[in-house]
């Protein structure tokens, strides 16, 4: 009888399945780019917002599209890492589900907050009215406005905690468990603050949410790395 | 009554490798060459088998201009590694008296 067909006893048989199954929970490890490249983008953008709002600065130039021009890389990442993954889990397949998800909603937002605003100009225009910006005080007079969506960060914020969530509980990962919870609690906060503040929370979401779940990520894969060396 | 342990999995690699598989959606022939310790002739014999008898599915295609073969496994597969458990706690249960 060759090894490979060597008979087990039953007892061995549940070590081997039990080995061969923790084989497979210690086989990959997470490098944390893609968290870190999305954290630090996006928590960039939100604090540099901040800083123009606040300041009165112009930059020259929509900070947002540096998160636009994230994607670029964010490929180049996942399919580098897709090559040197030798298997695909269960898990792998279902997150990378949530996170398409969360890119479409994400860009569909965008899309809305663009829209929105000249759709309902144009629609109130049709029916013969405009919006308008009344002073309670009447010092000045009733100024005509474009119509805005309104304190539409918080929603960015919101958003931002659910695949966070869903990928801290799948993977059983704590940091971002945490971040997606004080994350909800920056949403709610948000409801009462003004748009700079709101950008200012926008911002630390993005740190708790992806930046120190990413460095804790990294932390661990070059310790990982470094017991394998 | 006890169940007879099927005897295709009642073996030790291809135990190792059904083990892998139903913990992973798929996994390419060298992870679990690399897992189980196997030589890539032994390996590619009893994955032969297991494919036989309908466990696994195995994919052979390109990747970097270089073959690669994949391995999954099957609904009747999961199946069979069920079955094969629960007899195998069948067993371990009176063994140890329960």
């Amino acid at each position: 009888m060759t090894p490979e067909e060597k008979k087990l006893s039953n007892e061995e048989s549940l070590q081997l399945i039990t080995s061969m199954i923790n084989k497979v929970k210690t086989s990959y490890h997470d490098r944390g780019t893609g968290c870190l490249l999305w954290g630090s983008a996006v928590s960039i953008a939100a604090f540099v917002t901040y800083v123009q709002v606040q300041f009165s600065i112009d930059i020259g130039f929509d900070i947002w599209l540096i998160v636009l021009a994230a994607i670029i890389p964010q490929i180049v990442i996942s399919i580098k890492e897709n090559r040197e993954k030798k298997f695909k889990s269960h898990d792998d397949v279902a997150l990378d589900a949530v996170w398409i998800t969360y890119a479409i909603t994400i860009f569909g937002l965008v899309a809305y907050n663009n829209i929105i605003p000249y759709a309902t100009e144009a629609l109130n225009k049709q029916d013969g009215w405009v919006m308008t910006k009344h002073y309670l005080d009447a010092a000045r007079k009733d100024e005509v406005i474009h119509p805005f969506v309104l304190s539409s960060t918080s929603v960015f914020i919101l958003i931002y905690a659910f695949p966070t969530l869903i990928t801290g509980v799948i993977k059983k990962f704590t940091p971002m468990i945490a971040g997606a919870v004080i994350t909800y609690l920056l949403f709610i906060a948000s409801c009462f603050t003004a748009f700079k503040y709101d950008m200012l929370l926008s911002g630390f979401a993005a740190i708790v949410c992806w930046l120190i779940p990413g460095f804790i990520l990294r932390y661990r894969y070059r310790k990982q790395k470094e017991q394998h060396v | 009554m006890f169940k007879e342990l099927d005897p295709i999995l009642h073996s030790q690699l291809r135990l190792a490798v059904m083990s892998l598989l139903i913990s992973v959606k798929e996994a390419e022939f060298t992870f679990i060459k690399e897992k189980t310790n196997a030589t890539a002739g032994n390996l590619s014999v009893q994955v032969q088998k297991l494919k036989e008898a309908g466990y696994i599915e195995v994919i052979k295609e390109f990747k970097d201009n270089y073959p690669n073969t994949t391995c999954k496994i099957t609904t009747q597969g999961i199946h069979a590694f069920e079955e094969y458990v629960k007899a195998l706690q069948q067993y371990l249960n009176v063994g140890s008296g329960n």
